[in-house]
């Protein structure tokens, strides 16, 4: 590691080094690990997607409008994760802190509704053990909130640490590969509103 | 002097061209594409259409996150591309398999 970095950022940061290159390279490799870890658990929750068992069916269940704004929600916040990376090429670190800073509180609301649904559907009787379906529904959508959780744990983290060690080749690939896996977290939940809420409630 | 105005416009052509316009345009279309699928769930819960409809619209999404907002168009992504699309293939080979293998649909 050298002591001396400069303040000029090259063009792309990121993966000026080959240390950068190797981290985000090794972070598609993770990616691609997370997209069998999730197609897994899509492809079980569309098999047991009608096995209600004694819980109530998905169509009186779920509730759109909730679901649209949790949607809206993530979407918006992938829109400033990447406004972040873009502080981060102009080499704007108060930027990449707003951006960055916007997209955990974006994350933190996320989470909330989603334990405020969770609380609802377990009064309604819809349980982990009521059914495959509640099974199945549980693990998929808790396994990508716990990702978000995971998510504004890390970006915090950075804008913790950021403002003391600004942005250089060093810090530039660990907010880039963050970014990635906000992104990541996004595009799973695009399938989930669609196969889960959506598909759910046509039945 | 003329060497270091050519290294410094020659600096300028390598930062990546980005403004947040192609982002915020992007942004624009899913939200629309997300409307457009709950308005079809909402309104026309009935047509066989709707979920080929909706599945469609969460495919074009996914390639958005992937290729715009992940940067997966761009040079030096062949390796990541190509575990992506795997991973996608092995996902797409689970979902049919429990789909007979268990039913469901």
């Amino acid at each position: 590691m050298s002591t001396e970095v400069s303040t000029n950022l090259p063009p792309h940061p990121e993966k000026a080094t080959l240390e950068g290159k190797n981290k985000v390279l090794g972070f598609w490799l993770f990616l691609g690990g997370e997209v069998i870890l999730f197609g897994s658990l899509f492809a079980t929750f569309i098999a047991l997607r009608s096995s209600f068992g004694s819980g109530p069916a998905s169509q009186e269940l779920f509730s759109l409008p909730l679901t649209a704004v949790a949607t809206f929600i993530l979407l918006t916040s992938s829109l400033t994760s990447v406004l972040g990376i873009q502080a981060m090429h102009r080499n704007d670190l108060s930027g990449v802190l707003k951006w960055f800073g916007i997209t955990v509180l974006f994350g933190v609301a996320f989470l909330g509704l989603e334990i405020y649904e969770f609380f609802e559907y377990v009064h309604e009787g819809h349980t982990m053990s009521s059914g495959a379906f509640g099974s199945a529904f549980y693990t998929l959508v808790g396994f990508h909130g716990a990702h978000v959780l995971g998510g504004v744990c890390w970006i915090t983290g950075l804008i913790a640490k950021l403002p003391k060690k600004g942005l250089n080749v060093v810090t530039a690939p660990k907010i880039y590969v963050a970014s990635l896996y906000w992104h990541f977290i996004d595009l799973v939940w695009v399938f989930i509103f669609t196969v889960v809420y959506l598909m759910g409630k046509v039945g | 002097m003329t060497a270091q105005a050519n290294h410094s416009e020659e600096n300028k052509s390598l930062r990546p061209q980005e403004g947040p316009k192609r982002h915020i345009i992007t942004f624009i279309v899913s939200i629309f594409l997300t409307a457009l699928a709950f308005f079809a769930v909402a309104y026309m819960p009935e047509s066989p259409f709707v979920i080929p409809f909706i599945v469609l619209i969460g495919l074009v999404q996914a390639g958005f996150q992937l290729y715009v907002w992940m940067h997966l168009d761009q040079k030096g992504h062949e390796f990541p591309a190509i575990g992506i699309w795997m991973g996608v293939f092995f996902v797409t080979a689970f979902i049919i398999v429990f789909i007979y293998w268990l039913g469901g649909y």
